[in-house]
């Protein structure tokens, strides 16, 4: 199956489609860490949020440059399952990729500060809440990227609508006040709780909500794929 | 491996293109799919390779490896030939070596070679319909799918594929071809499935015609691939034997005096197995 993931990955590579999404979160970043300097838990959380997107498309495009019989000709090699979570896991070391890319960024551009006042985080554990908040955006946005993809959404306007909704559904869903959050997945609530008070409890639970709804959204991709044959 | 009440519609309210097929085929039998365009030929072929689920019913013992000719090789892809059909020999689990190797056979037998280096899009419609057959072939597959596989290709490649189906029946696999230009002529030993209105109906051949036993004397190291050849021209093998010599001369005067089995150690066992096949 890895020989499959590194096909996948060699796909969206060398289209130079990869482009498209590299440069779109290099302009969010730098528009996020343009306005000025912040520190590293509360300037990740929010560059997770702003990412979110970024990345659900970047899988999207990595999973629909593949042509339909060449999935098939790789379902026959390998078998539906393996065919299926070799396409996830390379959407998943792509959208890595980009989550490297996001942490090393602000430190470039002067974006990030340490601590200023007492009581303030120290850089590591700021850095170690900005991984967490990246780490739990990605199977989330995968699995958003997923059910967006031509395999399952079919048509090209369902996979557009189903990205954008998912999208502006993740942060509207997501606000303080929302009637029901745990419709999206919890980047909003990641953004806060790095940006505040970072209880263990808070960011156990926050995992576990996050985990939840990626494995729901990939349960629907799955059932997706095999309603679509 | 058997179908058994097969049943298929591409959406939920769709017609059905196949209703409650159900048929039958064994390891070292090739069987040719028929049929108008449209009634379902490529559907029967994509539910028995694996790449389409049936709504009801279902497929049991397929074999575990498939190699699938899709009738339109999906060339928009951002690889050299050389290059994709290595990642598909590693996709196939096979090694890095043994994938070098298979790519190298199979481009040269089917005259590839000189195109190693262009990109697929790059490619002429015959040109990639080889690409599609080596890749089904790098393993040896036990059940072979070929969609219309006479399309595009050029005469020489067009002769090479009965040869090939010949291979995968003498391993012991199975093949399913189907054709609406009249190729599958080239093999006459084919079963005959015609798919109409969604359903599968064999052709049998007549069996009332007169035979006759024809005792053939051949080199040890020939004997599996002409009793594949045999069988794929439609006779029927009733046995091999090792001693030629006490009778083939008698029978037939004017045989080729070339050495019998008996007197090629080395080919003892070539004529062993395929004796044992043809049991």
């Amino acid at each position: 199956m890895s020989a499959l993931v590194r096909m996948r990955l060699a796909g969206f590579l060398r289209t130079g489609r990869a482009l498209a999404p590299l440069l779109a979160g290099l302009v969010v970043l730098g528009t996020l860490y343009g306005g000025g300097r912040a520190q590293p838990a509360e300037a990740y959380g929010v560059s997770a949020v702003v990412l979110f997107p970024v990345l659900a498309w970047q899988t999207k495009i990595l999973l629909d440059i593949e042509p339909d019989v060449q999935r098939r000709l790789a379902q026959v090699t390998v078998g539906v399952a393996r065919e299926r979570l070799a396409g996830l896991l390379a959407a998943v070391v792509a959208a890595l990729v980009a989550v490297a890319v996001a942490l090393v960024f602000p430190w470039l551009v002067g974006g990030v500060t340490g601590p200023v006042e007492p009581g303030d985080r120290s850089v590591p554990v700021g850095i170690a809440l900005g991984l967490w908040a990246h780490l739990l955006a990605v199977p989330a946005a995968v699995a958003l990227g997923a059910l967006a993809s031509r395999a399952s959404a079919g048509g090209a306007a369902y996979g557009v609508a189903v990205l954008a909704l998912g999208g502006v559904g993740a942060v509207v869903l997501g606000l303080s006040g929302s009637v029901a959050p745990w419709l999206a997945p919890p980047i909003m609530a990641t953004a806060r709780t790095t940006a505040g008070d970072a209880a263990a409890l808070t960011l156990l639970g926050l995992t576990l909500w996050g985990l939840a709804w990626s494995a729901a959204a990939v349960g629907g991709y799955l059932w997706r794929r095999r309603a679509q044959g | 491996m058997r179908l058994e009440n097969v049943w298929l519609r591409y959406h939920r309210r769709g017609s059905w293109v196949l209703r409650g097929v159900d048929v039958q085929i064994g390891p070292g039998e090739v069987a040719v799919v028929l049929g108008r365009n449209g009634v379902g030929k490529s559907t029967l072929l994509q539910v028995a390779a694996g790449v389409l689920r049936p709504g009801r019913g279902r497929v049991v013992d397929r074999p575990a490896r498939v190699g699938w000719v899709p009738e339109r090789f999906p060339a928009d892809q951002p690889f050299t030939v050389s290059r994709y059909l290595t990642g598909m020999a590693r996709v196939a689990g096979l090694g890095r070596s043994a994938a070098d190797e298979a790519v190298t056979t199979w481009t040269q037998r089917l005259g590839l070679g000189a195109f190693s280096s262009v990109r697929l899009p790059e490619l002429s419609k015959g040109t990639a319909q080889k690409v599609g057959l080596a890749q089904a072939m790098l393993r040896r597959p036990g059940l072979l799918v070929l969609d219309e596989p006479w399309e595009g290709l050029d005469a020489a490649t067009r002769d090479l594929v009965p040869g090939l189906i010949d291979e995968v029946l003498a391993a012991g696999g199975t093949v399913l071809v189907s054709d609406h230009r009249g190729e599958t002529v080239r093999l006459p030993a084919a079963r005959r499935w015609a798919v109409a209105a969604g359903s599968l109906t064999e052709e049998t051949a007549p069996t009332d015609e007169a035979v006759a036993v024809v005792e053939v004397a051949v080199p040890a190291a020939r004997v599996a691939s002409t009793v594949a050849r045999l069988r794929a021209e439609g006779h029927q093998i009733l046995r091999v034997r090792a001693d030629a010599s006490t009778t083939a001369p008698q029978a037939h005067p004017s045989a080729p005096s070339s050495p019998s089995a008996l007197d090629q150690p080395e080919g003892a066992d070539a004529v062993e197995q395929a004796a044992g096949e043809a049991r």
